[in-house]
């Protein structure tokens, strides 16, 4: 058969229907390639191999001195670049904070509710603020006497009681997450309750039927059907709040113990040039966020482990094996 | 069914990636192109040929290359150039000059009278908020305006981005600051105006205080800010620690005010070992933080430094809500134009005497810089502007600093009894130390260092550090960049 099929030259390969297809594919790939190659992967690349050097902007390319992993080193040494991933934590919390009212509106308001698509917009409204504007909104929201102050004391609260939203380091830290989880609860709520629409109505139906109440629909049919979309938040939400760097470095300018770890590196990078440190913690930032999605990832193939098949769940699935083994077992005794 | 929820899943992650992305760097610079982009393109080709021999190794030889036969001390305002047709473009820092509400005279004004004199040179003006991190990248990126002020560049790269007004000697017959931007015998760069530093306040403030005479030292001075803080409502001292550059402004009081000598800043500094260390008489850096600590400690600063606002400053002091603010002198015209009050602003030299003198440094704000790749009649162009925004324009005298042309005495500061002196160059071969020393010690000093500053108001408010353990720290910071640097040190 093959030895008898006459070879094609490559013209008439480009034109079969085959060559065809394959030539097409290629000429679609390569535009979306190239772009991520040139706007992604290239400034990346040197963005490491900056990282291995001691150099500012403004070096000419032969005035830089590689200086092997110093950088790498320096990140681990300094206190300022690791304290600040503490800082993270703070954000870690609001985040989780922020998906756990997200997921519990979104599932409200995915059933019908009065003025459902009003309530939808006024939440979502936040995050269509640029963040800049955010910044300054929030700027005089904190201000000592200022709109905070003012409706707290509406509530009755005394002035000289109330903290100093900024100033005081024991509290300033919480006042900008407060603001981040303002922005983004929203976005948040309206990825769940694009999630939860496709979930089949029926369900709920049968579930009624069967005597669920609401809670355990919930975690029986909602939180299984939508599980792709809760992985994506949370990993989208933690990967934001250990970069987080908006709030803080307009409300505050990073100052008063709120330099987050890439205000920090904004700092090194930008005022003291050293480019080389900088994109070193931004590579190590990037490895640690590598670590904590896989971690999440790992996470949530436990949690889910339940929703895997479709018709059984986790310890069903467990107990049919092991009632099969012991049948199995039964009959090699009785054979 | 299945497949319809898979798209839908896929729609949502994708919408979530996508805003994801956008998230980011909304940016504040959308102004700060445009235009500029139009001009950088016309002059792109040249820029191309240029390029090539700017890059090469000699530097001398390629900045007399550049610069050709053109000479700012050879061109006569009026005379020469005035049928030359071409249209440069201005990235500049002044955003308030470009304001309707501007008091003062404005861009527009200025560019107006300039054609009066010239109208074949069109200027495009692009100002910008965020003026010296922007320069840097515009002038990474190669492509950049015609007149730029010069940012915080090397010395020694200087001649790569810019073309050289004419030598050392010349210039300094015609301009005062010529070594601000010179490198290797060549002025690369002509200041804008010239500020001097100092400490802006409230006259009535001060009387209604009780002082009738400004304090001269710093134990004056907090007696003076403790004075207004008893006797009148206004805050004694307003920090600005918020706007974070704004506190900038105390490094530029450890040079010529505190030491009461011109070459301390660009040629002692690097060398001393503990530069912050307690000199005993109330001189040197030590002494111009502590009235910073001081201040804060004792109360007498504003109740929330971590709320201060920079445009809400200008209106109080002018109505008198702040007795005093550490601004250079660049800051008075604006405190001035803030309120109906102009004639209650006054502008006093920083309370420390040095041997029983007052000294205040005078020295150049931004300077204007030539793109070395512009074609030469662009080249000309910029340079003719170059010199009537000095000797004709007023811009010196308007925005209240000292004059820049050479033997000017046209000026609206009067600092009766205090000694000026300009800064010394640094020696040659070390013009980068500094800089290279801010940078790895990380203090920047005139360099953006603003969070030290902070820190200092931090700690001084908290009390977590007293001020002579931050000192220690600087020192530490300041001895370990001089072994990194290989800096030889003195005591």
């Amino acid at each position: 058969m093959e030895t008898g099929k006459k070879k094609k030259s490559p013209m008439q390969w480009a034109r079969s229907r085959k060559g065809q297809q394959i030539l097409i594919s290629i000429a679609f790939i390569a535009i979306p390639l190239l772009l991520l190659f040139v706007f992604t992967y290239l400034p990346f690349g040197q963005m490491v191999k900056f990282s291995f050097y001691k150099m500012k902007y403004t070096t000419p390319a032969d005035k830089r001195v590689f200086v092997g992993w110093k950088n790498y080193l320096d990140v681990f040494r300094r206190d300022d670049c690791f304290g600040a991933l503490k800082l993270s934590l703070f954000y870690v919390v609001g985040a989780i904070l922020q998906l756990v009212l997200a997921l519990y509106l979104a599932t409200i308001l995915s059933f019908k509710v009065k003025g459902g698509n009003f309530f939808k917009g006024l939440m979502f409204f936040p995050y269509l603020i640029s963040g800049i504007a955010i910044g300054f909104i929030f700027k005089f929201f904190y201000t000592r006497g200022f709109v905070f102050d003012t409706i707290l004391q509406w509530c009755g609260f005394q002035l000289d009681n109330l903290p100093y939203w900024l100033k005081d380091q024991k509290i300033n830290n919480w006042s900008l997450v407060a603001t981040s989880v303002w922005r983004y609860f929203g976005q948040n709520m309206v990825l769940f309750i694009g999630a939860i629409m496709s979930v089949d109505a029926d369900l709920y139906e049968a579930a009624d039927l069967d005597g669920a109440n609401k809670f355990q629909q919930f975690i029986h049919i909602i939180l299984p059907s939508i599980k792709t979309i809760v992985t994506l938040n949370v990993i989208l939400s933690i990967t934001g709040s250990l970069s987080a760097f908006e709030q803080p470095y307009v409300i505050t300018d990073g100052a008063n113990g709120t330099g987050t770890y890439f205000v920090i590196m904004n700092e090194i990078a930008h005022t003291s040039q050293k480019v080389g440190l900088a994109s070193a913690m931004a590579v190590v930032l990037l490895l640690i966020i590598f670590a904590c999605t896989i971690l999440q990832k790992l996470f949530f193939k436990y949690i889910f482990r339940d929703a895997e098949s479709e018709d059984e769940s986790y310890a069903a699935k467990k107990a049919r094996l092991k009632a099969e083994k012991a049948q199995k077992k039964a009959q090699k005794g009785v054979a | 069914m299945k497949l319809k929820r898979a798209a839908a899943l896929m729609m949502v992650s994708v919408m979530a990636i996508a805003s994801a992305g956008c998230g980011g760097g909304d940016d504040t610079k959308d102004s700060s192109t445009g235009s500029a982009d139009k001009a950088a393109e016309s002059s792109a080709d040249d820029a191309a040929e240029d390029a090539g021999d700017a890059e090469g190794e000699g530097e001398d030889s390629n900045a007399s290359a550049a610069s050709g036969d053109l000479k700012y001390a050879d061109i006569k305002l009026g005379e020469d150039y005035t049928d030359l047709t071409a249209t440069i473009s201005l990235f500049n820092h002044r955003t308030d000059l470009e304001s309707e509400d501007y008091n003062g005279k404005k861009w527009s004004e200025y560019l107006a009278d300039f054609n009066e004199m010239y109208p074949n040179i069109t200027v495009e003006l692009t100002t910008d908020t965020n003026y010296a991190d922007d320069a840097l990248m515009h002038l990474q990126s190669g492509d950049y305006e015609t007149i730029m002020m010069i940012p915080a560049v090397d010395k020694s790269d200087l001649s790569t981005y810019f073309i050289s007004y004419g030598d050392l000697s010349t210039m300094q017959t015609q301009i005062n600051y010529a070594t601000t931007w010179e490198y290797q015998g060549e002025v690369y760069g002509v200041p804008s105006t010239a500020t001097t530093q100092g400490i802006v306040y409230n006259k009535k403030v001060f009387e209604a205080a009780g002082i009738t005479e400004l304090p001269k030292t710093p134990d004056e001075f907090i007696d003076a800010l403790k004075a207004i803080k008893e006797k009148t409502d206004a805050t004694p001292l307003y920090t600005n620690y918020a706007a974070g550059w704004t506190m900038g402004a105390w490094d530029a009081y450890i040079g010529n005010n505190a030491t009461g000598d011109n070459t301390y800043m660009n040629q002692k500094l690097v060398h001393t070992k503990d530069p912050f260390k307690d000199y005993g008489d109330g001189t040197h850096a030590y002494a111009v933080y502590k009235i910073l600590y001081d201040a804060v400690a004792n109360g007498l600063t504003e109740d929330d430094f971590s709320t201060t606002d920079w445009e809400g400053c200008k209106p109080a002091i002018n109505n008198g809500e702040i007795g005093c603010m550490v601004l250079g002198s660049w800051a008075y015209p604006q405190m001035e134009a803030a309120g109906e009050n102009s004639a209650d602003i006054g502008y006093m030299p920083f309370p420390i005497t040095v041997n029983g003198t007052q000294y205040a440094s005078a020295g150049a704000d931004y300077s204007y810089g030539i793109n070395v790749n512009a074609s030469d009649d662009e080249k000309a162009a910029a340079m003719v502007f170059v010199k009537w925004m000095t000797q004709e324009s007023g811009f010196s005298y308007n925005e209240d600093g000292l004059p820049v042309a050479a033997g000017s005495t046209e000026t609206k500061l009067a600092f009766d009894g205090v000694t000026f002196l300009e800064d010394e160059p640094s020696v040659a071969g070390e013009e980068d130390l500094l800089n290279e020393m801010n940078s790895e010690s990380e203090l920047n000093i005139n360099a953006g260092g603003d969070s030290k500053l902070q820190n200092i108001i931090e700690c001084a408010h908290d009390g977590s550090k007293t001020f002579d353990d931050i000192m220690a720290e600087w020192n530490q910071a300041w001895s370990d960049a001089q072994e990194a640097c290989g800096v030889e040190v003195t005591e």
